[in-house]
């Protein structure tokens, strides 16, 4: 089963945030998801996120793949495979 | 600002002026996070079609956006907005935002009389802004 972390929209009309998943490859729409390791919000002027490091790096570990998108925002907070 | 988060924004506000297979093809993309090759492969089209298809609602968006400003005027309201909240909360209690509250405590009425200078300063800043706010609709 492929995992990938990546983002999920979040938040009002106008008003999005977004949380940073875990989830099978296969359900990206379902709305299920393995577990929730982050926020992103990008309407805050600059852009703030919340994640969890410790989970980050075990999925990473354990061979999830991020998106681009979350790829970058990993890289902004320092974490590496 | 972040790509998804402009790309979010545009569809929220012009979304519905695409067409309904573009806007499903796009929320998998800005929503989802899904990647290129997998919306192709759950459409059955190719990944160049995805992109491409992607990137034209990019541009129709934008094209909006650059006619009608709608995001643009919505950010700016809600900065304004956000400044005229910071200002009525300091009008309301200006000796939190006032230098040394109880430094000259022997005279009341001095620091009656700033507060209230305070508070007219405010409210003068509140309406300039309130101003500015109109006029942008």
């Amino acid at each position: 089963m492929a995992v990938k972390i990546r983002l999920r929209r979040m938040g009002q009309k106008k008003a999005p945030f977004y949380r940073i998943i875990v989830a099978d490859s296969r359900s990206p729409r379902d709305g299920k998801f393995i577990e929730e390791i982050g926020t992103y919000d990008p309407s805050t002027d600059p852009s703030t996120f919340k994640i969890n490091e410790e989970l980050a790096k075990k999925w990473l570990a354990n061979g999830a793949q991020p998106t681009e998108t979350v790829g970058k925002l990993f890289k902004a907070a320092g974490i590496e495979k | 600002m972040d790509k998804i988060y402009e790309q979010t924004m545009l569809f929220d506000f012009y979304g519905e002026l695409l067409t309904e297979h573009q806007r499903s093809v796009y929320e998998d993309a800005v929503y989802r996070d899904m990647s290129l090759g997998e919306i192709a492969e759950e459409r059955g089209i190719s990944r160049q079609g995805v992109h491409d298809l992607i990137k034209r609602c990019d541009r129709i968006l934008q094209d909006y956006e650059s006619k009608l400003h709608l995001v643009e005027r919505f950010a700016r309201a809600k900065k304004t907005v956000a400044e005229i909240e910071r200002l009525t909360l300091s009008a309301e209690r200006p000796e939190e935002t006032g230098a040394e509250a109880g430094e000259e405590a022997d005279s009341i009425g001095k620091r009656q009389a700033q507060d209230m200078r305070k508070m007219q300063e405010s409210l003068q800043a509140v309406r300039r802004l309130s101003h500015e706010l109109l006029k942008d609709l």
